[in-house]
């Protein structure tokens, strides 16, 4: 008598599958739906049923896009702008954030003494100094930056912390009996082992740092996709709103994908086929070499 | 040979007592604040852009204990973040819930949940001003969909990812659907949902403060805001450290709720528990 | 000895694609209250040939039945043993013990006194409301083998129950679960890669063959109960080792059988 459990769970767990991979039967059944629902908005706005401040109308929207896109062009120079913000700062944050954390996992003494201090930064909204930097640097492009990087350090902070921590103990005696030196323990066992956790880090980091930019935009800014939003919902232009929104949206989409093929290539042990085609290429490099 | 072992690392560190670590924070912190008042009186430090500690200290007393303006605001601020906290959750943990349960919600459903949380949350602060207006409801809604990712996330996850084995241990017993759920899936993501539910509260934190900043008339959020803006860095900076507490405390109710609940977790509470169980034990 | 044929397969065979069979047309009859030992190298089959006895998986071909009704699924009269004792972390010894009945809705004081017994039979006195956290691996086993024990199955199948514990932990457990299952009601299927467990503990081994997976020989071990560990120095222990041991190298070295 077969029991009503469905062992389905553990096979069926694409959880993202619908967007994974390329066109296929999946991703053809979203875009049906995908268009079912903006033709039953569009009538909806039409027939009076939606309000069109809140919700605008999809031919309006994509009216919008063409508009910020082309014959206005205003949104290439936002985007930048914000890309700008959000990269630097994150950048900043990373460098901070990995270099503490060195810091703290090689000397105990430090890391004994930032201990408090973390749990304090941890639980404070760090996005709330948000106006206290805007005062301090201006309202230039360099508040905007602070914020990115104070939002976005904390993830590669923590992150490289657990992953540098995270190494065996086996594995240092292993070093130890070679006799390695500490910057050779660091370089060629600690960082390779750190990486993946560190990765996972980094992109954290580069959502926060994309999101802190944003904030600060709104707190004040002159350009910027932030405040390019925040301009055009209170003049309640919702259709170009929206398509900031939607610009906004992919970007951080094409941000993700290729922080995953980072992530992918630099990981190579991870996966099957990356690590055959790298031992493929060392082995030829090294026959190369036996032959001189 | 090198000296080199993780063992270097944590030794120092088991060594000390509670009280010896405890008094060296406490020094150095001292040393910290104290540098800093100094290096602000002999002029070194800018008062506009880093006021002294005690500017900032007078400045909190005020605010708690003289003018009483501070009870409001905080009290304001954090209604709108826990709010947002249970809508969010709730949202986020019933979606995750139908979703593990039933493929083809989760077919549909989840890859647009994913989509979607590329996108920080954030962005679409100006939307929630635009239609929730410049009251309590816009901080409450950007509170709720900042935190709604973390718990359905992880929630999805955990209930998904169950032990193999254990699996097969309640299908060899012939457990239904309805005991499976509660018996396995449930306890067994409790930890994964836990961690979701954390990262929930600070989003939510994070969610009504910047929905304060954005416009709002009450709350430390826009308290802070307007302090900066009228270079009145003391006030800020005072705020800046209520919003502090806030996160503190909000922090330390999640920690609690965890030691709670994952008893099996921690050596001490196992102990505990186990104790319990045996005294309210009986055949009948 | 009873007569009664227990389980009982004819061809019995798993594909799990073309080319990997796991199991290849077993053939064999078990009777009631003997205690069988699978042995055979790592991916030979034994595992999935368990799982097919247990209902856990479809066969491709054949047929297998317990009690002369063929397994179309998990039953009541068949209980189970993994490698990881599989314990539920936030239960105590005894509340895991339970489970079983609670997934079936008798919890009664009945259910509760068999517990407890359980686990004071397999040694576990004073850790009833320990949590596995707190128990050893060899402890975790004993609180799974009396979870076994309280679902009231009389056909018993472990699969490597003690593969994860050491040497010293495992010889003992053998030697308590030969006590407890020395019974004429229970029938055990004890699949192991060990093979001096294996004969240590059986009346009879099955010797299984890997790609495809076959029951190349089975085995009577003729050694008098009580067993002991001394027995293990003996010549006539030492023979049955030998002889296992030509089964399997003798297919592994890619001779005919």
């Amino acid at each position: 008598m077969s029991t009503e459990l469905d062992t389905d769970v553990n096979h069926n767990i694409e959880i993202g599958g619908g967007f994974k991979g390329g066109l296929g039967g999946a991703m053809i059944r979203h875009l049906i739906i995908l268009l079912v629902l903006l033709f039953v908005w569009e009538m909806a706005n039409r027939t009076g049923m939606g309000d069109p401040l809140l919700l605008p109308r999809p031919t309006d929207i994509v009216l919008s896009i063409w508009k910020i896109y082309v014959t206005q062009g205003n949104v290439w120079y936002h985007l930048w702008v914000t890309f700008k913000e959000a990269m630097l700062g994150c950048l900043i944050g990373c460098i901070i954030g990995i270099g503490l954390a060195t810091a703290a996992v090689l000397s105990d003494v430090f890391r004994q003494f930032l201990k408090p201090y973390i749990i304090i930064v941890e639980a404070t909204p760090r996005i709330a100094i948000g106006p206290i930097l805007v005062t301090w640097f201006g309202f230039g492009m360099s508040s905007k930056v602070a914020l990115a990087a104070l939002v976005c350090f904390f993830a590669p902070f923590v992150n490289t912390i657990t992953g540098l921590l995270g190494v065996e103990e086996e594995s240092y005696e292993l070093f130890r009996s070679l006799g390695a030196t500490r910057k050779q323990v660091f370089w060629r066992l600690m960082i390779p082992t750190a990486l993946p956790t560190m990765n996972a880090g980094l992109k954290l980091a580069v959502g926060s740092a994309f999101g802190g930019a944003l904030v600060a935009e709104f707190i004040s800014a002159q350009a910027g996709m932030g405040i390019l939003m925040a301009r055009y919902t209170m003049s309640l232009n919702m259709p170009s709103a929206f398509a900031g929104l939607l610009s906004i949206t992919l970007y951080g989409f094409i941000l993700f994908r290729i922080m995953e093929a980072i992530d992918y290539k630099v990981l190579y042990w991870r996966t099957d086929e990356l690590m055959e085609k790298k031992s493929l290429k060392r082995s030829l490099a090294w026959k190369k070499e036996m032959q001189s | 040979m090198s000296d080199v072992s993780s063992d270097g690392i944590l030794k120092g560190v088991k060594e000390l007592s509670l009280v010896h670590k405890l008094s060296m924070h406490l020094g150095v912190f001292v040393i910290l604040i104290g540098g800093w008042e100094l290096g602000s009186r002999l002029g070194y430090v800018n008062e506009l852009i880093m006021p002294p500690p005690t500017a900032i200290g007078y400045r909190l007393y005020e605010m708690f204990f003289i003018t009483g303006s501070i009870y409001w605001h905080y009290f304001v601020t954090m209604f709108e973040a826990v709010c947002g906290f249970i809508i969010g959750v709730s949202i986020g943990l019933s979606l995750a819930i139908t979703s593990a349960i039933s493929p083809v919600f989760r077919r549909y459903w989840a890859p647009y949940a994913i989509v979607f949380n590329v996108t920080p949350g954030i962005a679409v602060t100006p939307f929630i001003i635009a239609w929730f207006g410049f009251g309590w409801s816009s901080k409450i809604a950007l509170a709720a969909l900042v935190c709604f990712f973390p718990p359905f996330i992880n929630t999805l996850t955990g209930l998904l990812y169950i032990d193999k084995d254990a699996t097969e241990l309640f299908r060899s017993l012939g457990a239904n659907r309805k005991q499976y759920f509660w018996k396995l899936q449930i306890p067994s993501a409790l930890p994964i949902i836990i961690a979701g539910l954390k990262l929930a509260m600070t989003g939510a934190l994070i969610g009504a403060i910047v929905a304060e900043f954005f416009s709002a008339s009450e709350g430390v959020g826009i308290l802070m805001q307007r302090f900066a803006f009228r270079l009145n860095m003391d006030g800020s900076f005072a705020a800046l450290i209520v919003m502090s507490l806030m996160g503190l405390s909000l922090f330390t109710l999640m920690e609690y709720m965890d030691v709670k609940v994952l008893f099996w977790r921690r050596h001490s509470r196992m102990e505990e528990v186990s104790k319990k169980r045996k005294a309210k034990w009986s055949i009948n | 000895m009873a007569d009664e044929v227990v389980i009982e397969a004819k061809g019995l065979t798993k594909a799990f694609t073309e080319t990997v069979i796991a199991v290849e047309d077993a053939i064999f009859q078990i009777p009631k209250g003997s205690f069988v030992s699978l042995v055979g190298p790592s991916g030979c089959g034994k595992s999935t040939l368990l799982r097919l006895i247990a209902g856990l998986i479809d066969k491709t071909d054949g047929n297998i039945s317990v009690r002369n009704a063929e397994v179309t699924g998990p039953r009541k009269d068949i209980g189970l043993m993994f490698q990881k004792a599989v314990l539920l972390e936030w239960r105590t010894a005894i509340e895991n013990v339970l489970l079983p009945n609670e997934i079936r809705g008798d919890v009664g004081p009945e259910a509760k006194q068999k517990a407890w017994d359980g686990l004071q039979l397999v040694g576990l006195k004073d850790f009833e409301f320990s949590f596995p956290r707190q128990l050893s691996g060899g402890m975790q086993q004993r609180v799974a083998l009396a979870r076994l024990l309280q679902t009231g199955a009389d056909i018993m199948l472990l699969d490597e129950p003690f593969g994860a514990l050491d040497e010293f932990t495992r010889e003992r457990l053998n030697v308590e679960l030969l006590r407890i299952v020395d019974d004429p009601e229970i029938t055990t299927i004890f699949v192991t890669h060990n093979i001096t467990e294996a004969i240590f503990l059986a009346d009879k081994v099955f010797v299984m063959t890997p790609r495809p997976g076959r029951i190349a020989a089975m085995i009577d071990i003729n050694l008098p109960k009580p067993r002991t560990i001394e027995m293990e120095t003996t010549p006539e222990f030492n023979a049955l080792i030998k002889e296992v041991r030509d089964v399997l190298s003798g297919h592994l070295d890619g001779a005919p059988l």
